[in-house]
């Protein structure tokens, strides 16, 4: 299920990638800028995802505080022109600390490399075998860190090999107009030009949300808050 | 035929549970309720191979690991920061399901890495029992040591050492005139395909720690219910000493013979008839190795029933080294080489050891197109120095699944 609901996240990706709409060719990115802004409610309960149980074990595993499933991603499903324009490379990273990626999703922008720096006191070994990006970065000890460059935009399962209940998302956009929720769940989307837009909200897998939103031509914020059901 | 259709009805229920409980757990998401939550997860796979006329890869249960198809179902209801319920309810060739685990976990001081288990436990002798899991076994065959069937029997014992010796190789069945008069598998030097039942305490985390166990049965012959009155007292301490690298030492002792071997003996035999063994282990793993080597020695004292009597204590040694090699995101190479030696006992015509010698090496490569779901297949071949079948070139094929 969560699979087939990130195969459709991607394609809505990708389809980004590859569509400027018509409603967005006349929006020059030299025009006042405007931004949206609001916040996702998370009204359903995405369960815990915790570890398997460890059977062959001889002592009780440590608890560990779950990763947050309910934090969510807003992107434009369309960009304005000029949106695609080399930025130059960027960096991000993500994680890994108390056997939990952090964070849970990681949206970014093709292009970008992200390093993955272990901060635990035992291996881990990130990999992933999606299609937009297939990794392994073998087992590397705490305070070592090794970096993926993603040259393609898509949805990307990210794993360790060693502990089951590890994973994560990042979602690589081939603009920059996207913004993860913050812990109340607020997002800022900034520098976009004049115009209506999709809006989509992804949260744990799946695009759960799509609303057209106007910046106006002042270039002031638009408000979109929704709640995920 | 009405009996037919009830067992096939209730397979069928057991398994339309199973699989509604695979459904849930492959979500994920633990049951919650305040203090209380309930985890599922599990295992199926499935192996297919040719060859193996020899019963090179046979267990104690009649069943080979190169042809099994296994589906098990884990759970952990745990209270607090204290106590939890494991199991593990596991179905081998689509016959009725089995608990392969059921016990108790109590850590009595949640920061502190000290605790207790009872019931149907996980074994602290070694690593590779605790590792069996087709996800966590880079091949298919298991090492010789935790699986293949020597000819020594825990309920029926050999009159005279000819009587042994003329069994050597036959170990997946094999039967002696003292005890249980039925044909039935030996017993590995461990076997890992049962876990025993007892108490065991764990103590430390990394970079040291140790596990003592008391049970009812034996390496050889984990059992839930007492079957000769005696225990078996088994513990491992394993070292850290630099991050990816683990040393284990193991040992047990412990009474292997039952009753029904032992009441057939005649008066100038009595016991105790132990099992001792001593293990060791090392993992070492880096990048994108992970290396491994075990070595089992373990003795048996054996009855004087007869002339030529046969030699106690009869001694065996299981040694392996394996390694596995990822060559891209999923996709490794990996290979094992395996040795299963056996002392000497004088028989009336000849000096020779009391059970055919064993030699294995295994090379396979594992395909994984999604984290979760691995395809493996492997070459293994097989040495024995007696019985029928003494060459055996085995092909097999693995796909497991774990949710």
């Amino acid at each position: 299920m969560a699979l087939s609901a990130a195969a459709g996240a991607a394609l809505a990706l990708v389809a980004a990638a590859v569509a400027v709409a018509d409603q967005a060719g006349d929006k020059a990115i030299s025009r006042p800028a405007g931004s949206i802004r609001g916040k996702v409610e998370v009204g359903r309960d995405f369960g815990a995802a915790e570890p398997r149980p460890r059977i062959s074990d001889l002592g009780m595993s440590a608890r560990r505080d779950p990763p947050n499933r309910r934090q969510s991603v807003v992107y434009l499903e369309t960009a304005p022109q000029g949106a695609f324009d080399d930025p130059g490379t960027m960096r991000a990273s993500l994680d890994q600390k108390d056997e939990a990626f952090v964070s849970y999703v990681l949206p970014i922008a093709v292009g970008t490399i992200v390093d993955f720096p272990n901060r635990d006191r035992t291996y881990h070994n990130v990999f992933s075998l999606s299609r937009t990006k297939s990794f392994d970065l073998g087992r590397y000890a705490r305070g070592q860190s090794k970096a993926v460059r993603f040259d393609r935009p898509g949805v990307v399962r990210v794993f360790c090999d060693i502990h089951s209940h590890m994973s994560a998302y990042i979602l690589v956009f081939a603009h920059r107009f996207f913004a993860a929720t913050d812990a109340d769940g607020r997002y800022r989307i900034d520098g976009i030009p004049p115009g209506t837009y999709e809006l989509n909200v992804w949260t744990d897998g799946s695009v759960r949300e799509t609303r057209t939103v106007r910046v106006p031509e002042s270039g002031g914020p638009a408000e979109a808050d929704f709640v995920v059901r | 035929m009405a009996h037919i259709g009830r067992l096939g009805l209730r397979t069928g229920l057991v398994w339309a549970l199973a699989l509604a409980t695979a459904s849930w757990a492959y979500a994920g998401d633990a049951l919650s309720t305040g203090r209380v939550r309930l985890v599922l997860g599990g295992e199926a796979s499935g192996s297919a191979a040719f060859g193996d006329e020899g019963w090179f890869n046979e267990t104690e249960y009649n069943r080979s690991v190169v042809h099994l198809a296994r589906f098990g179902v884990s759970a952990e209801l745990r209270v607090g920061e204290h106590l939890a319920l494991l199991s593990e309810v596991r179905s081998e060739n689509l016959d009725a399901p089995q608990v392969y685990a059921l016990y108790v976990r109590l850590r009595p001081w949640p920061l502190r890495s000290f605790d207790v288990q009872a019931g149907r436990i996980p074994p602290v002798f070694g690593a590779y029992p605790r590792r069996r899991y087709a996800a966590d076994n880079p091949l298919i065959g298991e090492p010789l040591a935790y699986q293949y069937m020597t000819i020594l029997r825990t309920d029926s014992v050999p009159r005279t050492a000819d009587d042994l010796v003329s069994r050597r190789g036959e170990g997946w069945l094999v039967g002696y005139s003292v005890g249980s008069p039925y044909l039935a598998p030996g017993v590995p030097l461990v076997t890992a395909t049962r876990w025993d039942t007892g108490v065991e305490v764990h103590v430390g985390s990394e970079p040291v720690e140790g596990g003592l166990a008391v049970t009812q049965g034996t390496l050889c012959d984990p059992e839930s219910r007492d079957d000769n009155s005696g225990k078996q007292v088994s513990g491992r301490v394993a070292v850290q000493p630099v991050l990816g690298l683990v040393l284990g030492v193991s040992g047990a002792q412990g009474d292997y013979l039952a009753r029904e071997a032992t009441r057939s003996l005649p008066a100038y035999s009595r016991g105790p008839f132990r099992q001792r063994a001593l293990g060791f282990d090392a993992e070492w793993s880096r990048g994108y190795w992970i290396l491994r080597a075990e070595a089992v020695w373990s003795h048996w004292d054996v009855p004087a029933v007869a002339p030529p009597f046969v030699r106690s204590p009869l001694r065996s040694t299981g040694a392996f080294v394996e390694g596995r090699y990822k060559l891209a995101p999923g996709l490794y190479v990996a290979a094992r080489l395996d040795h299963l030696g056996m002392s000497e006992i004088d028989g009336s015509s000849a000096r020779v050891s009391w059970d055919a010698p064993v030699s294995r090496a295994e090379a396979g490569v594992g395909v994984s197109p999604r984290h979760n779901l691995w395809l493996k297949a492997v070459y293994q071949h097989n040495w024995r120095d007696g019985g029928v079948v003494r060459s055996q070139g085995v092909g097999a094929a693995q796909i497991s699944w774990w949710f």
